[in-house]
């Protein structure tokens, strides 16, 4: 437990100093001296953090009292420290003067114990409560700081929009469940898993570090919360956990973006006897999402229909085809070009499904 | 010189002094030795000041000697001190200032002879 304080008698007449010091010290103070302002500094710059308040002479040789007052008060480390004028009561101009400075207070001589020990448990009283505030400001930044640094790390590993919502105070109603309209993309490559059984694992996953990063871009610039990447199987879904009223249109966008950014890539792996293409399926419907999994490993998923169709649909599609499912395609006619592919029969359905594929989004339009 | 004289050294600044530090009077004794030590190159300052007119040079340890003057008693010293002061700091250092300065020196002379006398005093007690 610290002590009453530390302060700093500053004072050319050694007789003052004494009886400064004197007093103090039965106030159970710790008193550290100076002889003249440039001391004053130098102890000020050593122990700042120590020093709690500061008895102030005017009249000094070396570096007089408004000349120290006024470099503490330009130094962010000792800014803070009362300073308490020490002072004949005939200079009360030189006193004012002080104060405009940033002086605390002032202490008339010769001194009187009792005013002494008034001034001073005021002054360091204030001291003290202000140091209490810095450390519950560094305690809190301290927090702050693990916690964002927390959120980075989760969102290495999560949608960024996931990420947010853990940390967030509406997030745990959201995790626990709930049913919402939601716009899912499926994206994989055709030609994979050959691929994958011909090629050295550092190639596998040269290719596929390379065209997740393609994708991840992707996603990221339309607001897409990635559900997961399984190999080449990629999940995206809009308008959930942050709603999006173009949600439709944000996944079409982002696969014909995907689409033309596949291309140059595709272009380098063909030279590298490679050939694997990209098929996306969109699907719009209903879907019930929230915290899957179990205690030690929880996902952040999207379950319902709309989400099997999807992925249904992205195996049908051929090489660079984006198929949209019915309701996804009358969603997006204003502002994408689509073809009807007819009807595709979907493994798990009963009856075929009828399907377009995205050729591009007019030049006029985006 | 009269030996009381409470202009030169006032005796109840001392007893305040002391009781201010539960009666220490060695505590007293040390301020006062300090005091009899350095105020005597105030004392030769402030006098050197006014040999060669220089008011600024004054104000210093005119300022000090006033105030620790007033720590131990010494009224009339202080009084001088502070008069000096006061026209080292308007730059008149006329004829009225060099009498104070005399003064001072006098005022000195006695001031000391009184507080060894206030130690004196109480080592036979």
């Amino acid at each position: 437990m610290k002590g009453p304080g530390v302060v700093l008698v500053v004072d050319d007449s050694r007789v003052n100093r004494l009886v400064l010091a004197r007093q103090l010290s039965g106030m159970h103070i710790d008193v550290l001296e100076a002889e003249n302002g440039r001391e004053a500094l130098d102890l000020l710059r050593a122990h700042a953090t120590a020093i709690d308040v500061v008895l102030l002479d005017v009249v000094m040789p070396e570096l007089d009292g408004y000349e120290t007052l006024a470099a503490m008060k330009a130094d962010d480390t000792t800014r803070h420290i009362p300073v308490i004028m020490v002072s004949g009561i005939e200079e009360l101009e030189s006193v004012v003067r002080c104060i405009e400075l940033g002086a605390t207070d002032y202490l008339p001589k010769p001194i009187n114990p009792r005013i002494l020990a008034a001034r001073l448990s005021a002054s360091l009283a204030a001291k003290h409560l202000r140091d209490l505030e810095l450390e519950h400001i560094e305690q809190q930044r301290l927090l702050t700081e693990t916690i964002e640094r927390q959120k980075t790390e989760l969102s290495r590993f999560l949608s960024p929009q996931i990420a947010a919502l853990v940390s967030s105070q509406e997030g745990e109603q959201l995790l626990a469940g709930h049913r919402r309209l939601i716009t899912v993309a499926f994206c994989d490559l055709r030609g994979f898993t050959t691929f994958a059984e011909q090629a050295d694992p550092e190639e596998l996953f040269g290719v596929l570090g390379e065209y997740h990063r393609m994708m991840g871009h992707a996603i990221i610039e339309h607001g897409g919360t990635l559900e997961h990447f399984a190999g080449d199987g990629v999940m995206i879904f809009f308008n959930d956990p942050v709603t999006q009223d173009d949600h439709v249109e944000r996944a079409v966008r982002m696969a014909v973006a995907m689409r033309e950014r596949f291309e140059p890539i595709a272009t380098g792996w063909r030279k590298r006897g490679y050939e694997l293409g990209f098929g996306v399926g969109i699907a719009v419907g209903y879907a019930t999402l929230g915290r899957i999994g179990f205690e030690g490993r929880y996902d952040y998923g999207a379950i319902g229909n709309v989400v099997i169709l999807a992925s249904r649909l992205s195996s049908q599609a051929t090489a660079n085809q984006i198929l949209l499912s019915q309701r996804a395609a009358g969603m997006v006619e204003d502002v994408a070009d689509v073809e009807s592919v007819g009807e595709i029969e979907i493994k798990g359905l009963s009856r075929p499904v009828s399907a377009s594929n995205v050729l591009g989004i007019p030049a006029s339009i985006t | 010189m009269n030996e009381s004289d409470p202009d030169v050294l006032n005796e109840s600044v001392l007893d305040e002094l002391s009781s201010s530090v539960q009666g220490d009077r060695s505590f007293v004794v040390e301020l006062i030795e300090a005091y009899l030590a350095d105020g005597e190159s105030h004392v030769a300052d402030v006098e050197a000041a006014m040999a060669t007119r220089d008011a600024a040079a004054l104000v210093r340890p005119a300022h000090t000697l006033k105030s620790s003057s007033a720590t131990v008693g010494a009224e009339r010293l202080a009084a001088l001190a502070r008069n000096l002061e006061t026209a080292g700091r308007s730059g008149t250092l006329d004829t009225a200032a060099g009498e104070h300065v005399a003064g001072l020196r006098q005022a000195w002379g006695e001031a000391g002879a009184m507080l060894r006398a206030w130690i004196r005093r109480g080592d036979g007690s």
